[in-house]
């Protein structure tokens, strides 16, 4: 038997293959048994509801896509008398992805989250005009938020980092003083797509974000940093697509991550990436995921 | 019916009027395609990355067609198929919707397909159809075989859609409508019913998809009663509930 399960801190996954926040809903049950993903993050909540971004939100670049949906979300009352209940029926650990446009607003949401694998704190959105990314590149607001998260909740607390930095050491340093249990590593990069016909940003928001493919060697990188100057469990996000990018974020650091675009492009792989990863390691006679890191 | 992500093989790729129709070699997913579903077809790999939204068009218990109008890079690709290649499918998706036996379709362009799909659960009615060019207009013989009385026009005579609406608007009366064309036919169409016809009317909405399951919150239209996603709350949705800026 060939054992994925992994650790994040004190928390033990079954495999380290999770679902990221903003790219799945309840219809993929129909598609994924999700009974054999690690976990899942769900959609980013606020603690009032987000009518998100005007259209166009979507559009496909060279090996990726860029979204400008704007963390549009039906707020905290609807998430846990309407989707929280489901959630917790899906069979699979379930992290909260928790957004504010303040510290006050993490606070407040933070302290409703109950009965769940854990939190994840989205300080990285490039999509919206307060809070998101400019929270996430200042370190100072990074510790600050971590630790007002981490005061009102006993749950494990993520911090998901934005790309968009110098040193992503230092906000990763930041989240763990903060009190974070681990970090993810990382949200989309912010970019610009011009409309030919119009000759101006496609999005209103001028600048979306960038995943998918496209990223992969970038997010690697910031794993790959935050491995060698901090100490502490990193989640890779970014680009994911087959078991050998899986792999790839495991040696560079990671000790999980989170397929996101990818099933758009193809729906079943994460279980695929699953199923391929359980045969690489039988080739390899590796017995477990621990392995893959021996020299 | 429950949607599946299948990987189907080409078995034609022809051209029809300025189109391009795709058949695939299929059991499941078009047997429980109901009115309002619609499919995701993406080329195995990277390019594009994204799978693009299309209505079925038509199929039996072994095939099924979509009909593809080129309009950018990824419809470009998708229209170079050949018999035997590859298609990532899923499908059906999009919420049902139980359509009239008799009632009145309007297409513009490309728009057939959705409607001409729709046809398959009513016994007649009026078509109002408006393309381009004279050749561009197609299945008008497979609409009068099931009992449609068919109204063509093209800008080629120098008139839209609309003239011919304008033309024969008591036809329209206690009818359920519905409409699949561009936002600007969508909007003009709305412009001149009246106000009973627009409460029986319906419209076929286009947005980008990221999904298709109601993921990615990427096809959100605007409505009177805030952002729906044309994935799972759509296609079709009453004319009236739709926002237009
Ligand atoms: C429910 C539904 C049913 C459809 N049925 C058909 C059909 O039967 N036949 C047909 O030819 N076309 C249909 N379309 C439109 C078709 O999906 C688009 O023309 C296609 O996605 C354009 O892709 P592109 O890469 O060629 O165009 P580009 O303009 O290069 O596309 C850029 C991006 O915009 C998106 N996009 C652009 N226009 C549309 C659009 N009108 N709708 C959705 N996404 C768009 C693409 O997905 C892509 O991400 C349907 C759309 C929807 C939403
Ligand atoms: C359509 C879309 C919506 C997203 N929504 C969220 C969100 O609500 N909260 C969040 O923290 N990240 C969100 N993300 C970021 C993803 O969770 C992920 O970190 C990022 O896309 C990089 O991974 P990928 O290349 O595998 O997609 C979203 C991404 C996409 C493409
Ligand atoms: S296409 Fe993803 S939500 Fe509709």
């Amino acid at each position: 038997m060939i054992d994925l399960s992994t650790k994040l801190g004190s928390l033990e996954l079954q495999n380290p293959v999770l679902l990221a926040s903003g790219v799945w809903d309840f219809p993929y049950t129909k598609i994924i048994d999700f009974k054999r993903l690690g976990g899942v993050i769900c959609k980013g909540v606020s603690p009032f509801p987000k009518e998100g971004n005007p259209p166009p939100r979507i559009t496909e670049t060279h090996c990726g896509l860029i979204n400008s949906i704007g963390l549009e979300n039906k707020g905290f009352d609807y998430f846990e008398c309407e989707i929280l209940p489901e959630l917790k029926k899906l069979g699979t650990k379930i992290f909260v992805n928790i957004f504010g446009e303040s510290i006050e607003e993490f606070k407040e949401i933070a302290s409703k989250i109950k009965e769940v694998a854990g939190v994840e704190v989205n300080i990285s959105c490039p999509n919206v005009s307060k809070g998101g990314e400019k929270f996430g590149k200042d370190p100072k607001m990074v510790f600050s938020i971590t630790k007002a998260v981490c005061g009102e909740t006993d749950l494990p607390v993520i911090v998901k980092l934005s790309p968009s930095v110098e040193n992503i050491e230092e906000t990763a340093q930041a989240a763990k003083e903060g009190g974070a249990m681990a970090v993810t590593a990382s949200n989309t990069f912010p970019g610009l797509v011009i409309d030919l016909e119009s000759k101006r940003p496609l999005f209103k928001r001028i600048t979306g974000g960038l995943s998918g493919p496209a990223i992969k060697p970038l997010a690697l990188y910031n794993v790959y940093r935050i491995k060698n100057a901090v100490d502490i469990p990193i989640i890779g996000s970014g680009g994911i697509s087959d078991y050998k990018d899986v792999l790839e974020y495991f040696i560079a650091g990671a000790s999980a991550v989170q397929l996101g675009s990818i099933i758009f492009n193809n729906p079943l792989a994460p279980i695929e990436i699953l199923d391929n990863l359980i045969c690489w390691l039988g080739e390899k006679g590796y017995k477990n995921l621990k392995d893959v890191n021996k020299k | 019916m429950e949607p599946t992500f299948r990987i189907l093989p080409v078995l034609e790729n022809k051209k029809l009027g300025p189109y391009n129709k795709i058949t695939m070699k299929d059991v499941q997913i078009y047997a429980h395609a109901e009115c309002g579903n619609f499919v995701m077809i993406g080329l195995q790999g990277f390019d594009p990355y994204l799978s693009r939204p299309f209505s079925f068009l038509e199929g039996n218990r072994t095939s099924f067609s979509i009909l593809l109008k080129v309009k950018g890079r990824g419809t470009e690709l998708l229209s170079k198929v050949k018999k035997g290649d590859k298609l990532k499918v899923l499908g059906p998706l999009g919420k049902i919707f139980c359509p009239p036996k008799e009632g009145i379709l309007i297409a513009g362009g490309i728009g057939i397909a959705p409607v001409y799909y729709q046809s398959r659960w009513m016994k007649g009615g009026v078509l109002f159809y408006g393309a381009k060019r004279k050749k561009d207009l197609i299945l008008t013989r497979e609409f009068k075989d099931k009992g449609f009385t068919v109204r063509t026009i093209t800008e080629e005579d120098g008139g839209l859609v609309t003239d011919l609406l304008k033309e024969y608007t008591d036809e329209l009366d206690g009818k359920q409508i519905f409409v699949c064309g561009t936002k600007g036919m969508i909007k003009s169409i709305k412009g001149i019913l009246n106000k009973e016809q627009i409460e029986k009317a319906y419209v076929y909405v286009e947005e980008r998809m990221g999904c298709g399951l109601g993921g990615c919150k990427s096809c959100a239209v605007k409505t009177f009663e805030g952002y729906k996603l044309v994935c799972t709350e759509g296609p079709i949705f009453p004319l009236k509930e739709v926002k237009f800026d």
